[in-house]
């Protein structure tokens, strides 16, 4: 290698291999690397995508309050995002594992998956490697859809003394079906605050605690720290406590949009109807005033109208001798 | 001397291309490797769509935009034609950007008993209503083979002598969607 001058000298065949070398490890490595991030993004948009497919079930609602449980193989983080640039909207759902003690996100974006008629509400984002959905229908009056709470095994939520029917359903939800051996660990109800686990989430129907529930006969809302939203029906109060401020709101306006659209395919009906068989609703002014309020919805604080005249527009569809839904 | 340098130069260059072809034979097979890991990939999501499109077409005749609700008493797994018709009209809120409201690309109803005589395909439209026997809310350009059906009680007001009732009759819901090819 040295020549007679003492110079290190290179023979081609020398240069060659080593350049040759350094390619091959450098795409060898590269490759590895792609790959690896391939199967990461590959785990995540299926994880994602699965999450989607489970919530099936929940949407059929054959039943009131339905709940299951999933396990999946590694911690995984679920992060719930919702856009309302469209009449129905995106639910949009993208996760993030934990593989060799580095979460997937860290190496690149989220892959996401949406779905134009889901509407899951929970912490963002929820962390955990089992979690508990349950969901519940939203009618206003008839069902517009059904809204889906996941909240992961490790967040702990604590009730406090709650209204009868409220304590009645927690049961329920935590006692029953194939729970029943092993109920929902993440669920208590109390009397006192002092009963509740440490770190555990407190909501209270009265007095101090982490989300204060107000059930008044008119606009009952839910307070966290200074936000409140207003809610009307048990499902938009579950959905109040299990998601933040502007989710809440977001997934508000999808579910109003949805309502809104249910409502002019029924006054086509009762009018369809009426010209067909004679079949008279009595409706089509209460149709009328309804797709006026909810055209105005702007956030949860005008709930309270469109609950209040869909609780009439019930009644005269139960009495009527039309009925439409 | 000048042997022993020529000789370890020929075994150099044999290493270098030895290198070279164990690398293109490695690259090869990494590649044969990656075709078939991502048409597993895509077996997988068909696989995923093809579970959600089963449980779709158990789960959409209970869906609010299908559902007959309470309207027809004591009807399940019944799909409100009347209101399906209305929607028809309406199709066009429930696309966007390519995709639909319920992730399929195509949505069939159709009444299998009593049979219209002669049997003859008529879609369904305001004027026929109800002497047709389909109705096609949602025709996917792209949709692709695979569909899933499920058998349903079709529902809808009638005039019958003089008076309002509820009709109902057998009839199937169809669902197709996509396949990740």
């Amino acid at each position: 290698m040295k020549n007679k001058k003492g110079a290190i000298e290179f023979s081609f065949a020398w240069i060659f291999a080593i350049i040759a070398g350094m390619f091959i490890l450098f795409l060898a490595i590269y490759g590895v690397i792609k790959f690896i991030h391939l199967q990461k993004t590959e785990i995540d948009a299926e994880t994602a995508k699965g999450i989607g497919v489970l919530t099936n079930p929940f949407e059929a609602g054959f039943e009131s309050s339905t709940r299951d449980r999933i396990t999946l193989p590694t911690l995984t983080r679920i992060y719930l995002d919702c856009d309302n640039g469209s009449i129905f909207g995106r639910q949009i759902i993208s996760t993030s594992e934990k593989l060799s003690n580095r979460w997937s996100e860290e190496d690149g974006r989220l892959t996401e998956v949406s779905f134009q008629n889901r509407y899951i509400f929970g912490k963002n984002p929820v962390e955990g490697k089992s979690f508990y959905m349950f969901s519940k229908p939203f009618e206003m009056p008839f069902k517009v859809g059904d809204l889906i709470y996941l909240t992961s095994t490790e967040d702990k939520y604590c009730f406090i003394d709650p209204p009868k029917s409220i304590e009645d359903e927690l049961e329920d939800i935590i006692y029953t079906g194939e729970e029943e051996t092993s109920p929902y660990e993440n669920f208590f109800i109390v009397d006192r605050r002092t009963e509740c686990p440490s770190e555990s989430t407190t909501i209270c129907f009265s007095g101090n605690c982490d989300v204060y529930i107000s059930t008044t006969l008119q606009r009952n809302y839910v307070q966290k720290g200074s936000r409140r939203v207003y809610y009307e029906g048990d499902a938009l109060m579950y959905a109040a406590i299990f998601s933040d401020y502007e989710y809440y709101e977001c997934q508000l306006d999808r579910l109003m949009n949805r309502t809104e659209q249910l409502f002019e395919v029924y006054n086509g009906k009762s009018k369809f109807v009426f010209y067909q068989s004679g079949c008279d609703s009595g409706l089509d002014f209460e149709f009328s005033e309804m797709l006026a309020l909810i055209k105005g919805f702007q956030d949860s604080r005008d709930i309270y109208p469109i609950y209040d005249l869909s609780d009439i527009i019930e009644l005269k569809n139960k009495q009527g001798e039309c009925r439409l839904w | 001397m000048k042997t022993t340098n020529k000789k370890a130069q020929m075994k150099i260059q044999q290493m270098s291309f030895m290198i070279v072809a164990v690398f293109l034979f490695l690259s090869m097979v990494g590649m044969v490797v990656l075709t078939l890991k991502l048409s597993e990939t895509r077996s997988d999501a068909t696989k995923l769509q093809e579970q959600n499109a089963m449980l779709l077409a158990s789960k959409i005749a209970n869906s609010p935009e299908f559902s007959c609700e309470n309207a027809y008493y004591g009807e399940s797994d019944c799909i409100d034609l009347d209101k399906v018709l209305i929607l028809k009209n309406n199709i066009a809120k429930y696309t966007w950007k390519g995709s639909n409201f319920w992730g399929v690309t195509n949505i069939e109803i159709r009444k299998i008993y009593p049979a219209t005589t002669p049997y003859h395909e008529i879609e369904c439209t305001y004027t026929n209503y109800p002497n047709c026997n389909y109705i096609k809310l949602i025709n996917s350009p792209d949709a692709t083979g695979i569909g899933k059906s499920n058998y349903v009680a079709l529902c809808r007001k009638e005039r019958y002598n003089g008076e309002t009732v509820d009709k109902c009759e057998m009839g199937e819901i169809i669902l197709s969607y996509k396949t990740y090819t």
